[in-house]
């Protein structure tokens, strides 16, 4: 499959614009979990832990790859789209929490937001050229919908303004920075692996979203083989049971130790 | 077609050798909580059936070549998805562990045969090997600490042996003729049996 002609060639000034991108925000996640400054920063801690998670990156480089499949005119629709799918997020809140609420069980499963962004993007990535075209716009607007959601219903800091920006900063450069390397280092495979990855994604949202609408179940208890009490030892297979030859620890007797 | 016989019989016979041995039962469910990404991931890399059955997907696609060597990749996992969801829900479905030691058999069958069919048909015997595999996953994934991570890991692992086995299959094409493929086919179609016997034996 050879890449889309429309697919303009990398300009050498900007050939190394992705992977220099990818450096810096590498060298700034390791400042944010290396320097000691920054290592107890509240922000720099939850970004670490909620932002950078695996489940949250994965789609959000689904979505790089699909803006790097797509040129001209269905690229430019799907960045303003997906612009606007985060204001959308972050600002109509709460009709977007009313209307994803007629799903079961959704308040516990952070509205599907996680597994909404996988199928937008896996859907988008699986399908032939012509139909990625078609469908990246609207399926960037979704995503962008549910990341600005994510941002706001994950926000631990009730409202405060870096715990929005720096979120919303972190998953841009996640996107950007797989868009342009992508594009400065296109190979004719790309689009096969395209499809490859998002059925990867299409498989890991309907398990997530499937695995949050099914009810938690308790694991089973280990199957535990009792010998009978007659046997040699058995006394210590019992758990709780006191060992005749070892004398029961009298409760709170380490407090009379000398230190 | 003398050779190709001849491999066939060789491994049928070899096959059902190993398979008189007293190996132990095959568990492909892992009993107990499971926790996120990181237990995810190691699943299918540790578990020697899933592991088998996902290589040899990469393998025999790129074996037949075309469209196939990234087709069979992308239906499994979405395939496996439906198998999950019928686990995750609880409906019962008999057979799922000869389904999966059946799925290795009949990989390292075709692989080792060279057999080419209709992209369809390998597409619908893929479809219901990924149904066996997705069903006994999907099963553990309510129990999972972190489903969402659990899920990635996995589906991660598993995609990366599919990408491994096109690559072994790619690499392996032109040097004699892709006999060294077929070999290898053989060498899962034993595995096959390995698990087939054990888990015919606990039905």
């Amino acid at each position: 499959m050879s890449p889309p002609s429309s697919l303009p060639d990398a300009r050498p000034a900007f050939s190394w614009s992705g992977p220099t991108l990818a450096g810096l925000g590498l060298i700034a996640i390791a400042a944010c979990g290396l320097a000691p400054g920054l290592k107890e920063n509240p922000l720099a801690r939850w970004i670490l832990a909620d932002t950078l998670a695996p489940a949250r990156v994965l789609p959000l480089i689904g979505l790089g790859a699909m803006f790097a499949l797509i040129a001209g005119r269905a690229l430019l629709a799907a960045l303003l789209l997906f612009a606007l799918g985060i204001v959308a997020g972050l600002v109509a809140e709460d009709r977007l929490l009313a209307l994803l609420d007629h799903l079961p069980r959704a308040a516990t499963s952070l509205f599907y937001a996680g597994p909404i962004s996988y199928l937008a993007s896996g859907a988008t990535l699986v399908v032939s050229a012509r139909w990625r075209i078609r469908l990246t716009p609207p399926a960037a607007l979704i995503f962008g919908a549910m990341l600005g959601l994510t941002i706001k219903l994950t926000d631990p800091s009730l409202h405060e303004p870096a715990f929005t920006a720096t979120p919303l900063l972190a998953a841009c450069w996640i996107v950007a920075a797989v868009t342009l390397t992508l594009r400065a280092f296109w190979r004719g495979w790309f689009p096969v692996f395209g499809r490859i990855l998002g059925s990867w994604l299409l498989a890991i949202g309907l398990l997530y979203g499937g695995a949050s609408l099914v009810p938690k179940r308790e694991p089973p208890p280990p199957a535990v083989s009792l010998p009978p009490p007659s046997a040699p030892g058995a006394e210590r297979a019992i758990p709780g049971l006191p060992v005749p030859d070892e004398p029961a620890p009298f409760p709170g007797g380490d407090r009379f130790k000398q230190p | 077609m003398q050779s190709r016989k001849h491999l066939s019989w060789s491994t049928l016979g070899i096959g059902i050798c190993l398979g008189l041995l007293p190996f132990p039962a095959a568990a492909h469910i892992i009993q107990g909580a499971q926790g996120g990404f990181g237990s995810g991931f190691e699943h299918p890399l540790t578990g020697p059936d899933h592991f088998l059955a996902m290589f040899a997907v990469g393998l025999w696609g790129a074996q037949m070549g075309g469209r196939s060597v990234w087709t069979l990749p992308v239906t499994f996992p979405m395939i496996m998805v439906a198998g999950g969801v019928i686990g995750m829900i609880g409906i019962p479905l008999p057979g799922i562990e000869i389904g999966i030691a059946l799925s290795i058999l009949a990989l390292g069958l075709a692989i080792s045969l060279a057999w080419r069919p209709a992209e369809w048909f390998a597409l619908v015997l893929i479809a219901y090997f990924a149904l066996c595999h997705g069903y006994a996953h999907g099963a553990e994934l309510p129990l999972a600490a972190d489903p969402a991570d659990y899920a990635i890991g996995f589906v991660l692992a598993t995609g990366m042996i599919h990408l491994f086995g096109i690559g072994v299959g790619l690499a392996l094409h032109k040097p004699m003729h892709g006999k060294l493929a077929r070999a290898l086919g053989a060498l899962i179609g034993l595995g096959g049996i390995y698990f087939l016997v054990p888990a015919v034996l606990a039905a």
